[in-house]
């Protein structure tokens, strides 16, 4: 054995301790096997090499890196002090809240007044007196004021353990974002309790308060009869907690204290600490402004998520947010469930809020603060204005301006109106909206749209670009039509080249890059193929486009398992919302993982109802002659799965694309009838995910008679779980050992054949590796070893790509 | 389906090839909640060591009399042991993994930032997910010599309770050691 002799040969060396020593060894004990020499000399520079990660148990730090350990862990942060605890005069009952500063507690008073108040208690990490005391100086401006849309303080303390505790009027009500989607308010709804809110924060200032740290849920929405009353909670703790922590000594903890960003001014985020004035309150608003119009911050937290803390400091002193109208009409394309709930018509709204509303919230969230509105009354002004329909003070900025950021985004301009000229040439009944909605640039589409409508109506010189950019999304057209033909031609670096050339030259255009995808799944470039389809999802590719079944399964191969759960939830609810039942390739991809999404029960009586419905037909229809699917070949079946792929490997067609020229309308595909074996399939995992593992293991029975099915690789690594979990161990084995050699002989097959052929789909084909996997694990302890086929299978498709690389 | 753990590793002393796979799921689940509750007790900079949690652990799971006499048996503990040290590795390679695709970010990836979340400068998982394929592929080669690392790396056993486990000499399981820490610091080295 190879290795065996490299260990022997590398220990022996080891006792040697002399460099000469060691190396007339090596010469006697690997004479004439240079490459074994290599590799020993290799291990022998490993050993000393310094900073080894083994040195040292993985340890885990406590709590930066443990931050998203413990949401991976899926746990809460504990109570310190529970229901009970007495507290001063006052007596915990249950909690309402937790923030980024501490828990937040309903609480009796005792004395001098029975009453019930709100107790937040901080968290630790913070000098309790020094937090005290700060409170104490404001104590008296706090006392001052009384409006009835802000919360009263009454108190502040320390608890027996130490910690910092404050005590406030007791307000039951929802944070205003939540109140506004919750009751579905309109538009006006919305900005006249914004308008309110603005006149508490104004009475606050006036008395010399400044909140710091105005946010939706410190904007508390309650009913009284029938009227929403906010009410802002907080004010005067975020300034008693902040103050201490502009120190560069308690820099970590400032991270770890800092709560969100989202709201915080460029002066707050800069962190001096002496320069917050009431003007950072202004900027606070707008952002909730922002939020209420569009149903997302300026700046998304997903930005902010995958960036260091200095980087969302550059972002927030220096990146211009989108205007709300334009982040609207991108919100139609995401995916964000979170908006979509949010805002019910985002292009209508669009257009409502475009022009006067954009400008009032960009005036709040001037970067510089002298350019923001001197105060809160003045916001609620203009807010009143627009909504009594008069001229509103916040101005556009001058045309010299507008003129230069029309410089930045002329690129994105010239795309949009190459769409417009591309969709009157070709002819479409599609509107412009619609093409500009399809392919849209994301952020800058709706202002580069104004922009591109205006210079194609006053400038004669627009036309040339049109022409030429016309040219260009026709070009990427015909590029993705050659590409195709490529790829039924087998040509894999010239489809490659064609596809890469038309993304290049139209980076909006989805199919460019579905097509790409498609090419890349081929050749089992899983990577690659996430990427790009996870593209053209953000482009707005219809989800009930059949070409794009399984690409959950394709996040999920990859790792990216946070992609597979958005993309399925997503379906899922839209699903919901249209009163749906899930589609079975939907199912499929729900229950595929080990951690289900959606409700596996639930999921298995759909699935069960769409098998009774499809024998109540086939029994209706059993005269006519059956419509096959793409992956029924044609023919008898000859043998089983395992036999045929023995010999030449079958040409597998594309299921995305059953005829020449294109992908296959939606309702071609629903003609089209699903072999049982798959419903059975999918029914008995949905089975297996409920528990239900008696009746997984008889659909997989079952599908294994389905002879119209040829691709059940996938059954027998579910069917080796199902027994394993009945704690049929016989049994179990034998299903796995099955997988195992299926999964053989499709790698053989792979690895004899020409490059990009899959003698199954490639969906099943993921299905076999993911749930073998998983199947190992359970029966083994142990994840399945990587093939050293797959990885060449894999190289081979990636030469393909790079030859299609240097072509051009 | 048996669910007590110590008379899972009674049947896995007793011979039964099933019963260390229904060992591992339980271990999994105790190691996730116990050190979700450690980590929220911990004040910043602390960290959790993976060995004082597997014992904690195998202190639960087994109930202390049992553990009592269990103590000096590394025969039926190594079971327990070698079960841990597999959950760890999962644990936490889910978790880099996890954190990989949020950094990755792309805009599907929308994670929840908390009104109550710290931001935290996200710090290097690559190292433990370039670790966990070389052990992958050593497995591959040498299962014994993963089960090893495993046990050292992510319950942090010393060499000799790690001998004890696997049930072989110290000085075989420091030798099988210095070749494993090589083999896959070479490995790697070759893959970056």
């Amino acid at each position: 054995m190879h290795e065996s002799s490299e260990q022997s040969i590398f220990l022996e060396a080891l006792d040697l301790e002399s460099a000469e020593a060691r190396a007339g060894y090596l010469d006697k004990a690997c004479a004439g096997n240079a490459k074994l020499r290599a590799s020993v000399e290799k291990l022998l520079g490993a050993h000393v090499l310094p900073e080894n990660p083994l040195d040292h148990p993985v340890a885990i730090l406590a709590p930066d890196s443990t931050q998203d350990l413990s949401e991976t862990l899926q746990l809460n942060r504990p109570i310190v002090e529970g229901p009970g605890t007495l507290i001063g005069p006052y007596r915990l009952m249950e909690q309402i809240g937790e923030g980024g500063f501490g828990l937040v507690f309903v609480a009796e008073q005792q004395r001098p007044v029975r009453r019930k108040v709100a107790l937040k208690v901080i968290k630790p990490g913070m000098d309790s007196r020094d937090v005290i005391a700060r409170f104490e100086a404001e104590r008296q401006a706090l006392a001052m004021m009384d409006h009835p849309n802000i919360a009263r303080a009454f108190d502040a303390g320390t608890t027996a353990t130490g910690r910092p505790y404050f005590v406030m009027e007791l307000v039951r009500g929802v944070p205003i974002t939540e109140f506004c989607d919750q009751h579905e308010l309109s538009l006006r709804q919305r900005l006249e309790i914004f308008t309110t809110v603005c006149r508490a924060v104004q009475h606050a200032h006036q008395k010399g308060v400044v909140h710091r740290d105005i946010k939706p849920s410190n904007v508390l929405v309650t009913l009284h009869d029938e009227t929403p009353v906010p009410k802002i909670i907080d004010f005067g703790v975020a300034k008693a907690i902040g103050q201490s922590l502009t120190d560069k000594t308690i820099y970590t903890r400032f991270t770890a204290m800092i709560g969100t960003p989202l709201y915080m001014s460029p002066e707050q985020a800069e962190m001096s600490g002496l320069d917050i004035d009431t003007r950072s309150d202004i900027y606070s608003l707008g952002v909730l402004l922002y939020e209420l119009l569009t149903g997302s911050t300026p700046f998304e937290r997903e930005q902010f998520n995958s960036v260091g803390l200095d980087e969302v400091r550059r972002i927030i002193r220096e990146v211009d947010p989108p205007k709300p109208s334009t982040r609207l009409t991108t919100v139609a394309a995401a995916l964000s469930t979170r908006s979509a709930t949010r805002v019910r018509n985002p292009q209508q709204l669009s257009s409502a809020v475009r022009g006067d509303l954009d400008w009032i919230v960009m005036k709040a969230l001037e970067k510089d603060r002298g350019r923001r509105y001197a105060s809160a009354s003045e916001l609620a002004d203009d807010v009143r204005r627009f909504l009594a329909e008069q001229p509103i003070e916040a101005r556009p900025p001058s045309q010299l301006y507008q003129l230069s950021k029309f410089a930045r985004r002329n690129k994105a301009a010239l795309v949009t109106v190459s769409l417009i000229a591309a969709a009157m040439i070709l002819g479409t009944a599609v509107s412009l909206w619609q093409a500009s909605v399809a392919f849209g640039e994301r952020n800058d589409k709706d202002a580069a749209l104004q922009k591109a409508l205006r210079l194609q109506q006053e400038a004669d010189a627009a036309r040339e670009e049109i022409a030429q950019f016309a040219t260009t999304m026709k070009e990427a057209n015909v590029l993705v039509t050659s590409g195709r033909a490529h790829v039924d031609g087998q040509r894999w670096a010239a489809a490659y080249a064609d596809f890469t050339e038309a993304i290049k030259r139209q980076p909006n255009y989805y199919n460019a890059w579905t097509e790409r995808a498609s090419l890349e799944v081929k050749l089992g470039l899983w990577d690659l193929a996430a990427r790009d389809f996870s593209q053209a999802i953000e482009l707005g590719v219809p989800e009930d486009n059949p070409a794009n079944w399984a690409i959950p399964q394709l996040f999920l191969l990859t790792g990216d398992t946070d992609t597979y759960r958005e993309y399925c939830t997503a379906l899922l609810q839209q699903a919901e919302q249209r009163g749906e039942r899930p589609s079975m390739s939907l199912i499929r991809s729900c229950v595929l993982a080990s951690d289900p999404v959606g409700d596996p029960e639930q999921l298995a009586e759909q699935a069960v109802e769409f098998l009774a419905e499809m024998d109540d037909e086939h029994a209706q229809e059993s005269q006519r002659p059956p419509r096959f699917a793409p992956w029924d070949r044609s023919g008898p079946p000859v043998g089983g799965p395992l036999e045929r792929t023995d010999g030449r490997p079958p040409q597998f067609r594309d299921p995305g694309r059953p005829r020449d020229g294109g992908p296959p309308r939606p309702d071609e595909f629903r003609r089209m009838r699903i072999p049982r074996g798959v419903i059975l399939y999918t029914t008995a995992i949905a089975m297996y995910r409920a528990e239900r593992y008696d009746e997984a293991v008889a659909s997989l029975k079952e599908a294994l008679t389905d002879d119209r099915w040829r691709n059940m690789q996938p059954v027998y690594p579910a069917l080796a779980m199902a027994y394993h979990r009945l704690g049929d161990a016989d049994q179990a084995r034998e299903a796995f050992e099955r997988s195992q050699q299926e999964i053989d002989a499709l790698t053989q097959s792979m690895e004899q054949g020409p490059v990009g052929s899959m003698p199954i789909p490639w969906f099943d084909w993921i299905e076999c590796q993911l749930l073998h996997r998983e199947a190992s694990i359970l029966l083994t302890g142990f994840a399945p070893a990587d093939d050293p086929r797959l990885r060449e299978i894999q190289q081979r498709g990636r030469r393909q790509i790079e030859a299609g690389d240097a072509s051009f | 389906m048996d669910d007590d753990v110590t008379q899972i590793l009674q049947a896995i002393d007793d011979g039964d090839p099933q019963a260390a796979s229904r060992l591992l799921p339980l271990v999994y689940d105790e190691l996730r909640r116990l050190a979700a509750r450690k980590m929220s007790q911990e004040s910043p900079g602390h960290t959790l060591q993976p060995t004082a949690l597997v014992h904690e652990a195998f202190l639960r799971l087994i109930g202390n009399e049992v553990a009592d006499q269990a103590a000096e048996q590394w025969d039926s503990r190594g079971h327990f042991f070698a079960a841990a040290a597999e959950a760890m590795r999962r644990i936490l390679i889910e978790n880099a993994r996890r954190r990989k695709s949020v950094k990755r970010g792309g805009n599907l990836a929308k994670n929840e930032l908390q009104d109550g979340d710290a931001l935290l400068d996200p710090d290097d998982q690559d190292t433990l997910l370039a670790l966990d394929e070389a052990l992958t592929r050593l497995a591959a080669l040498d299962d014994d010599l993963a089960r090893l690392v495993q046990l050292r790396y992510f319950t942090g056993l010393t060499i000799d309770q790690t001998a004890k486990v696997l049930n072989v000499s110290p000085r075989t399981a420091k030798r099988n050691w210095a070749y494993a820490r090589a083999w896959l610091r070479r490995e790697m080295e070759d893959t970056e």
